[in-house]
């Protein structure tokens, strides 16, 4: 508690200086949180952080270019500022970086199925109290406890960096790595999977696509914003046709888009309404880049994103050699 | 004919069977972790504990579908001579859908005044509207984010709906609301039963006294329009809108759309597709100019549309049926009801003075 | 609503986006980036088309898509429509392609017209900048065939340079008809140029019209229908006594797609046209 009320104190500081400090606050129900632009020392008051503050914040930061900002960051979320500073999306010397330790967030929609499953209904939720190990929740007269390992994000399950990789100020003890090597155990599965089973498995889940561009914009990385090919007529990539095959293209081109940039914060999917599990899609592109270029995006600050860069002789490619 | 009855849960899935016969019905199934509403197939098994993500409205406005289809045609004797053909595109199936909520099924009322209004009778979309019907799934419990009483609605208001299902002991009040749906329901299994239709008041009235009560709306319209040049605020309430269409693209009243051409060699077809307010590029003009140039001012106009400019010209009728999709299944949380209830502010402190 | 929608007899109902297959007679490259289209309709529809001065049109090209302009032909002279084109985007590039003889779709007429019966009596102050100048051209050639209706009639018409002034092949018999005042003018001196040099407003102030019994009738480029109207308050005009022309982007065409509104008026039905006044109205989002 008190990392929180150290982290408040020292924004407090430094408000004055800075156009807002993105964070999160409690949303519209108590199992929701939501991110928080705190102008005042009031909205810094009602900052929280816990395992619910699921969204990453960097997603605001490239459309507040210019401007002075704080951004409170998990582990995940920094690796995302990085990712933006490698690529000169933002300037380091506008954004101040409060970081934090975190042990992992939730899955909402986990934790929706764990309450569907016990016959209750998610959406009658009255409190909810989460620590680093649990969620406790009152709903329709009823207490859950669910362990936050269980409930948790896909990508806690793998994650390395606990803690906030780049920082101005951090605060709290930083957590040791629970995880030595993402194995990209997800991916594989569905490799080993014969490319019929596949295509129809993705058709089956691209079927409920609305189309809505949530996992775009959600996206830190998307940084084409309002000139992306999605609505484009020149180039004319895709059409406004109902059809899966125009959904799973735009997936493909995001992934390809994203490929050796994406640090896998898992926002596409959050996003998802429609709970896509569209972060496959980048985490087979992240293996090929590993095995390939033995890269992590957003781990550091110095590094040349390998699709970025040219080098005449590449480890791991066989340029002339088939 | 059979106006209403208690229809017992085992004979359910019989009367959606004997109704898909000879409609295309359209039902809550899960999808991954979703319930959307996809065509049913005998067999399937349908979600009614709880509202879908996905709204019913594809039933009667899909998310795409060709206005007309063309081909160019060069005329054998003179290659420089193209003649063009036009087709219309085909009549729709009937379609029911089962398994609506009230909120849902009553979206389509903000459609209708607009695509049949004074000026014009969109004759594609009431080709849908006039072969679809509705059997609505009343409410018994409010989630979080329910807010249908504050929009002059309520777990059992039947208006849009053709039968109104209300769950009780067992299985479900049935109650036929119009001509379509007395058809609908002479093909269940349904017998008589007096105290089933009190247990649905009691129901219904359980879930009514959760909602609670709402706040009055009458002053919104009025204050929106006073907040429309206080940028300030509408750059605070958008603060945490990613500008994507999840909101738009679930709300059973957003009726936006966008025309667009698709072509394959000698044809193609010009398309009707969704498109909402909270893109850029809806209001982008060729010259580059955009009056919605950023996400406030996109943010402002679905707010203003739905609770002040739509009630103005429609007989006070706000466009929103308080399903509370927008702000269920919005990735960063924005909440409608807050940013309605903030624009409103002043004048309750003026009250309370 | 007077009827319930779900009870209306569509069989004859005409599908609104359905347009009507016109032919192009003939184009006029009117500057680098304007061209203008005669349409004439399937004589059928021709023969029983009625549009009023100021009502606009969708052109289409199948495959690129709608766009909307106004039918800058006066409904007096029904030989053809006429539609004058800015090279802009997609659809308007194409529509660049077209030559006589060629297909297009039409959806028309659509839109409010100019209050034409309500100016009888009045003078006339015309003030076109640019491509603007299309739907002044409409009202100015109806006044015209119908001019003892109306009082003097004035036009004050702009562009950037003489290369850029469309219809140019109409100039010289307004400038030669003594019942219309024409003042062309050009923003920077050019060669060979005699008419009158200066921005649009400032030439306007010099003409100096006479409020009384006046309606000021202004199109063009934003920025310029700005300072037009500032030089019409100057010069004494009131908000009622000033038309102008929105353009905003278009879809649909009949009030439905959502997004040429301006808070609760749809610019494609309630306009294009509007008073000063009536804009004033309107929330501040053009």
């Amino acid at each position: 508690m008190s990392t929180v009320f150290d982290l408040q104190a020292k924004i407090k500081e430094l408000l004055p200086d800075l156009d807002c400090v993105i964070g999160w606050k409690q949303g519209y129900d108590p199992l929701h949180a939501t991110p928080h632009f705190m102008r005042t020392e009031a909205d810094v008051d009602s900052f929280i952080f816990n395992p619910l503050c699921v969204h990453n914040p960097a997603t605001y930061l490239p459309s507040l270019k210019g401007k002075k900002v704080g951004i409170v960051v998990k582990g995940c979320d920094s690796r995302s500022v990085i990712e933006l500073l490698q690529e000169n999306l933002i300037n380091r010397d506008d954004v101040v970086i409060f970081g934090l330790p975190c042990s992992g967030v939730v899955d909402i929609s986990k934790i929706n199925s764990a309450i569907e499953k016990k016959g209750l209904n998610p959406g009658r939720i009255e409190s909810v109290e989460a620590d680093d190990k649990t969620v406790r929740i009152a709903i329709d007269g009823q207490k859950i406890e669910l362990a936050v390992a269980d409930v948790a994000a896909p990508k806690c399950t793998v994650c390395r960096y606990h803690n906030a990789i780049e920082s101005d100020h951090f605060f709290g003890d930083p957590l040791p790595a629970t995880v030595e090597n993402d194995e990209y155990a997800d991916v594989a599965a569905i490799e080993s999977m014969a490319l019929a089973d596949r295509f129809a498995m993705w058709n089956k889940e691209m079927e409920r696509c609305i189309r809505c561009y949530a996992c775009r914009n959600a996206c830190p990385m998307c940084v084409c914003r309002d000139h992306c090919v999605a609505q484009s007529r020149d180039p004319h990539w895709l059409t406004q046709e109902d059809a899966i095959s125009e959904k799973l293209f735009f997936q493909m081109i995001h992934a390809f888009h994203l490929a050796g940039r994406c640090t896998e914060c898992g926002e596409c999917q959050r996003a998802c309404p429609v709970n896509i599990p569209i972060l496959t899609f980048k985490r087979k592109i992240n293996k090929e880049l590993k095995e390939l270029f033995d890269y992590t995006a957003g781990v550091d600050l110095e590094a040349k994103p390998p699709l970025l860069a040219f080098k005449v002789e590449e480890d791991n490619i066989n340029e002339r050699g088939w | 004919m059979v106006m209403s009855g208690y229809l017992k849960q085992e004979d359910l899935a019989a009367w959606i069977d004997a109704i898909s016969a000879d409609h295309e019905v359209l039902a809550p199934q899960a999808q991954g972790n979703s319930v959307v509403f996809a065509p049913y197939v005998k067999g399937a098994s349908l979600v009614f504990d709880r509202d879908a993500t996905t709204s019913p409205k594809r039933s009667v406005f899909p998310q795409s579908e060709p206005l007309m289809n063309y081909t160019y045609k060069k005329d054998p004797e003179d290659l420089g001579k193209v003649d063009l053909e036009l087709v219309e595109a085909p009549a729709p199936k009937p379609t029911v859908v089962v398994g609506s909520r009230p909120c849902g099924a009553r979206g389509f009322l903000a459609f209708d005044r607009v695509y049949y209004g004074k000026t014009v009778t969109d004759v594609p979309y009431l080709r849908h509207r006039q072969n679809t019907a509705f059997i609505t799934m009343a409410c018994s419990e409010p989630e979080t984010t329910c807010f249908c009483h504050w929009v002059g609605s309520g777990p059992d208001d039947a208006e849009g709906s053709d039968v109104l299902l209300t769950p009780v002991a067992g299985g479900y009040f049935a109650k036929a609301v119009t001509e379509k749906g007395e058809a609908l329901l002479a093909k269940a299994t349904v017998s008589s039963d007096a105290g089933k239709e009190d247990e649905a008041k009691a129901v219904v009235q359980k879930c009514k006294d959760a909602l609670g009560e709402s706040p009055d709306l009458s002053t919104a319209p009025a204050r929106l329009l006073e907040r429309f040049d206080d940028m300030t605020f509408w750059e605070a309430m958008a603060s945490k809108c990613i500008s994507c269409g999840a909101c738009t693209y679930l709300c059973p009243t957003c009726y936006c759309f966008t025309i667009t051409d698709e072509i394959c060699g000698s044809g193609g077809s010009r398309i009707r597709s969704w498109d909402n307010c909270m893109s850029f590029q809806f209001t982008l003009e060729a010259s580059g100019h955009n009056p919605r140039p950023t996400k406030a001012h996109r943010l402002k106009n679905r707010v203003g549309h739905k609770f002040s400019y739509y009630p103005t010209i429609h007989d006070g009728n706000i466009s929103c049926c308080g399903c509370g999709r927008c702000i269920k299944s919005c990735p960063v949380s924005v909440d409608i009801r807050e940013i309605v209830l903030s624009a409103m502010e002043p004048s309750q402190e003026a009250a309370n003075d | 609503m007077t009827e319930n929608p779900m009870s209306v007899d569509l069989s004859n109902e005409q599908n609104p986006y359905l347009p009507v297959i016109g032919t192009v007679i003939e184009t006029i490259q009117e500057t680098h980036n304007i061209m203008t289209f005669r349409v004439v309709l399937p004589d059928a529809v021709m023969k029983d088309f009625k549009f009023e001065p100021g009502q606009v049109g969708q052109l289409s090209v199948f495959g690129t898509g709608e766009s909307t302009f106004v039918i800058n032909s006066p409904p007096t002279r029904m030989d053809y429509l006429q539609f004058s084109v800015m090279r802009a985007g997609e659809n308007t590039a194409k529509l660049h392609t077209l030559k006589a003889g060629d297909k297009v779709g039409v959806r028309a007429p659509l839109g409010n017209c100019f209050p034409y019966n309500d100016l009888k009596g009045k003078n006339i102050v015309f003030v076109g900048g640019g491509i603007g100048m299309a739907p002044l051209r409409t009202l100015l050639l109806y006044m015209l065939d119908k001019r003892d209706d109306y009082g003097d009639i004035q036009l004050l018409y702009g562009a950037k340079s003489p290369q850029d002034m469309a219809f140019s092949y109409e100039l010289p018999d307004w400038l030669g008809r003594n019942d219309l005042k024409t003042v062309l003018t050009i923003d920077r001196e050019a060669e060979g140029w005699e008419h009158a040099v200066g921005l649009i407003p400032n030439v306007l102030l010099e003409m100096e019209p006479s409020k009384e019994n006046t309606v000021a009738i202004t199109c063009g480029p934003p920025i310029m229908i700005k300072f037009v109207l500032q030089a019409l308050k100057k010069l004494g005009f009131e908000d009622d006594q000033i038309i102008t022309t929105l353009e905003k982007r278009m879809k649909c065409g009949v009030g439905i797609c959502g997004r040429c509104n301006i808070g609760g008026k749809y610019v494609c039905v309630d306009g294009p046209v509007f008073t000063y006044a009536q804009l004033k109205q309107l929330p501040n989002e053009l």
